[in-house]
C-alpha cells in the first residue's frame, strides 16, 4: 500500500512534469481549464433567472449537486478515466502494453494511473470552493454523520465509475478500440449532474436502477441533506460493490486473452 | 567451449504452444466494409510444442526468419502472454501469473517499442524504475553509474527522449531495463538501430553479464555476429518449431561440414588444376576462394601449398548467414 501510495504519487510529479514540458500548451491548458468553469457557472445561473427549482429541488440544492458531480467527475478524470478509456485502448492497439506488464507493479494500477492528469486540479480547487458556497448557503444542520456518508458516496461513486470505465476498457482487449463506447459514456455521465427527479417514467427507472447514474452525485448529494432511505443507501453500496467485482473479473479475463503485436 | 550442464536451470519450457485467432479481410474498402458484417476466423499456430531451457550463466541465441515465432516464445517465457497450452518455469514462477517478486527477477527489452517518457530525460524514467523495483539508493546509484558508463549515455541524461535518435533511445531503454540487475534478461533484437561501436559494447556487456554465472540471457536478433559472438548455443526456430537447438559447433557439422580456404597466388595459376580440389566460391586473378569438406580442410590445404606458389593461405567457416539461409528456405509447416 504504502509503496503504491508512493508510486501515485511519483506518477503525479511525473504528470506535472509532462504538462510543465511544454510552456505554452501549459499556460493555455491553464486558461482553458478556468474558461471552462466559469461558463458552466454561468450557464447554471441562467437557467435559475427564469426557473427557482428543477425537480424538486432548489438552487442552492442543485449547486450542491453540481459541486459534487464535477468533484467526482473531476477525480475520475484527473486519474483513471483517460487512463482507462483512451491510453489503454492505444497501448493494446500498439503493443506498447508488453512493457507495462513487465513491471512489478499490479497491471490494473499502471493502467488506471499511469497519466495523472493534473492540469484538472485547476479546475477541481474552485470545484471545492464552490461546495463550500452551497452549503453555506443551503443553511443546513449537517451531521457529522451525514458528511461521512457523503464521504463515503463519493467514494461509491467513483468506484462504480471505475467500474464502468473499466469495463468498457477492457473490451478493448477483444476489439482492440473502445474508444467510442467510453466517449458515449462520457456523455451520458453527464445527466448525473442534474437532479433525476426531471425525468419521467422509463428514463427515471433507467437513470436509477439501469445505469444508476443517480450514484454519482444525487446519492451523496441526498446524504448530506439528509434525504437519503437506508434502504437506498444499500442499494447504492451493493451495486458499485458487486460492479466491482465484475470489472474486476472482466479485467483478468481480458488479460489473459492479451495478444500483443508482433515486433 | 560447451556450457556446463550443471549450472542450475533459470528457465524451463515444455510443450510450449501459442495460438493466435484474427479475423480475415479482403483488400480494399469493399472489404473493409463486408468485414464489418461478416468475417472469416483463422488460427495461426505460431508457437508449435517447443521444449526449450536456459542455464543460468548461459547465453542462448534465438533466431528464426521473419514470423517464425521468436518474439511470441519471449513475451510468454517473460509472462506478457499467456501460453494456449504447455508449462513454463522460470526461476521457480509460471510468468503468466506475474508475481511480484518473478516481475523483480526478469527484464524484457524490446528492439521496437519504447518505455521511456517520450517528454521527459531518461533520468526520469530511470528513478521511475528505482521505485517500482524498490532498488536501495546505494545499489542504485551504482548500478546507474555502471549502466550509464557501458552504454556511454552520460552526456544525454538530461534530453528529453523525443529529441534522442533511436540509437540513444535504444541505449537509454537498456540501461533502464537492466537497473534492478535482473536475473533473466529477454533481449529482443537488442542491437537493431545501434551504429557499429555501440552495438560492439552492448556485446561486450552482454557477455560480461551473463559471464559471472548469475544471469541467463536470451536474445534474438537478425545480426549474426551478435550470435556468433556473444551465444553459448543457438536455437533456430522455424514455422513455430524448434529446428536446431545445439552449439556453433555443432550447427556447422550438421547443416554445413564445410571450409573455406582463402589463397592468395604469387602467380598465375590454373583453373582445371584447382577444380578438382573443391567449388570454387570465388576466383580472381590473383585470389580464390575454396570450399571443401571440412574434414579434407588440411590435406587440401597442404596440397595447395605443395602445387602452387602461393604468398597467402587461410582457413576460415562459411559464413554463419549461409547456413541459417539455407535453414530458412526449407519446408518447416
Amino acid at each position: 500500500m504504502k509503496r503504491h501510495l508512493r508510486l501515485f504519487m511519483l506518477l503525479c510529479k511525473i504528470g506535472l512534469m509532462r504538462q510543465m514540458a511544454y510552456r505554452p500548451h501549459f499556460f493555455l491548458m491553464v486558461f482553458g481549464k478556468v474558461v471552462r468553469m466559469a461558463l458552466l457557472l454561468l450557464f447554471f445561473q441562467a437557467v435559475f433567472l427564469k426557473i427557482d427549482r428543477l425537480g424538486q429541488w432548489t438552487f442552492d440544492q442543485v449547486l450542491l449537486l453540481f459541486a459534487t458531480f464535477h468533484l467526482v467527475d473531476y477525480v475520475m478524470s484527473i486519474t483513471f478515466q483517460r487512463n482507462l478509456s483512451f491510453h489503454l485502448p492505444a497501448l493494446i492497439q500498439s503493443g506498447n502494453l508488453d512493457s507495462r506488464l513487465t513491471l512489478p507493479v499490479q497491471p490494473l494500477f499502471m493502467a488506471s494511473l499511469e497519466h495523472i492528469d493534473m492540469m484538472d486540479f485547476i479546475s477541481f480547487l474552485p470545484c471545492l470552493g464552490l461546495l463550500g458556497y452551497a452549503l453555506y448557503r443551503l443553511d443546513v444542520a449537517f451531521t457529522w454523520l451525514h458528511a461521512l456518508m457523503y464521504g463515503l458516496l463519493i467514494v461509491n461513486a467513483l468506484v462504480f465509475l471505475f467500474a464502468v470505465v473499466l469495463i468498457i476498457a477492457t473490451t478493448s482487449f477483444w476489439t482492440t478500440q473502445s474508444a467510442g463506447l467510453a466517449r458515449v459514456f462520457d456523455d451520458l455521465t453527464r445527466v448525473g449532474r442534474y437532479p433525476l427527479d426531471i425525468f419521467e417514467g422509463f428514463w427515471k427507472f433507467f437513470f436509477i436502477y439501469v445505469l444508476p447514474l443517480a450514484l454519482i452525485s444525487q446519492v451523496p448529494s441526498q446524504a448530506l441533506l439528509g434525504a437519503l432511505s437506508p434502504g437506498f443507501l444499500l442499494y447504492a453500496v451493493a451495486c458499485s460493490g458487486l460492479l466491482a467485482v465484475i470489472a474486476i473479473r472482466f479485467w483478468r479475463t481480458g488479460l489473459n486473452n492479451y495478444s500483443s503485436t508482433s515486433s | 567451449m560447451p556450457f556446463p550442464s550443471t549450472a542450475p536451470l533459470a528457465v524451463s519450457a515444455r510443450n510450449l504452444t501459442k495460438t493466435y485467432w484474427f479475423h480475415e479481410k479482403a483488400p480494399g474498402l469493399s472489404g473493409a466494409f463486408k468485414a464489418l458484417f461478416r468475417s472469416r476466423k483463422k488460427c495461426i499456430q505460431a508457437v508449435q510444442a517447443i521444449d526449450f531451457d536456459l542455464r543460468a550463466g548461459e547465453l542462448v541465441g534465438f533466431i528464426g526468419p521473419n514470423g517464425a515465432g521468436k518474439t511470441t516464445t519471449l513475451k510468454m517465457l517473460s509472462g506478457i502472454l499467456c501460453p494456449t497450452a504447455g508449462t513454463i518455469d522460470v526461476l521457480g514462477h509460471v510468468p503468466h501469473r506475474r508475481e511480484k517478486a518473478f516481475l523483480k527477477t526478469i527484464a524484457f527489452v524490446a528492439g521496437q517499442r519504447n518505455r521511456l517518457f517520450w517528454d521527459l530525460p531518461a533520468e526520469e524514467y530511470f528513478h521511475f524504475c528505482r521505485v517500482v523495483y524498490e532498488i536501495p539508493d546505494e545499489r542504485y546509484a551504482a548500478a546507474k553509474r555502471r549502466l550509464v558508463d557501458m552504454a556511454d549515455i552520460g552526456d544525454i541524461l538530461t534530453v528529453p527522449q523525443r529529441k534522442l535518435s533511436a540509437g540513444q533511445r535504444k541505449r537509454c531503454e537498456l540501461v533502464a531495463a537492466l537497473l534492478h540487475d535482473p536475473r533473466v534478461i529477454f533481449l529482443d533484437e537488442p542491437t537493431n538501430a545501434l551504429d557499429l561501436v555501440n552495438a560492439r559494447k552492448l556485446r561486450e556487456f552482454i557477455r560480461a553479464k551473463a559471464r559471472d554465472g548469475r544471469h541467463g540471457i536470451i536474445l534474438t536478433s537478425h545480426n549474426m555476429a551478435d550470435i556468433s559472438e556473444v551465444c553459448d548455443r543457438l536455437v533456430i526456430i522455424h514455422g513455430g518449431k524448434i529446428v536446431f537447438n545445439g552449439s556453433l559447433a555443432s550447427l556447422y557439422e550438421r547443416f554445413l561440414p564445410r571450409k573455406q580456404i582463402r589463397i592468395l597466388f604469387d602467380g598465375p595459376w590454373a583453373r582445371d588444376e584447382l577444380a578438382p580440389l573443391g567449388d570454387l566460391v570465388r576466383a580472381d586473378a590473383q585470389e580464390v576462394v575454396l570450399e571443401v569438406a571440412a574434414s579434407a580442410t588440411a590435406g587440401t590445404a597442404a596440397l595447395i601449398c605443395s602445387r602452387f606458389s602461393i604468398r597467402d593461405i587461410t582457413i576460415r567457416e562459411v559464413p554463419l548467414e549461409q547456413i541459417i539461409e539455407s535453414i530458412y528456405a526449407q519446408p518447416h509447416r
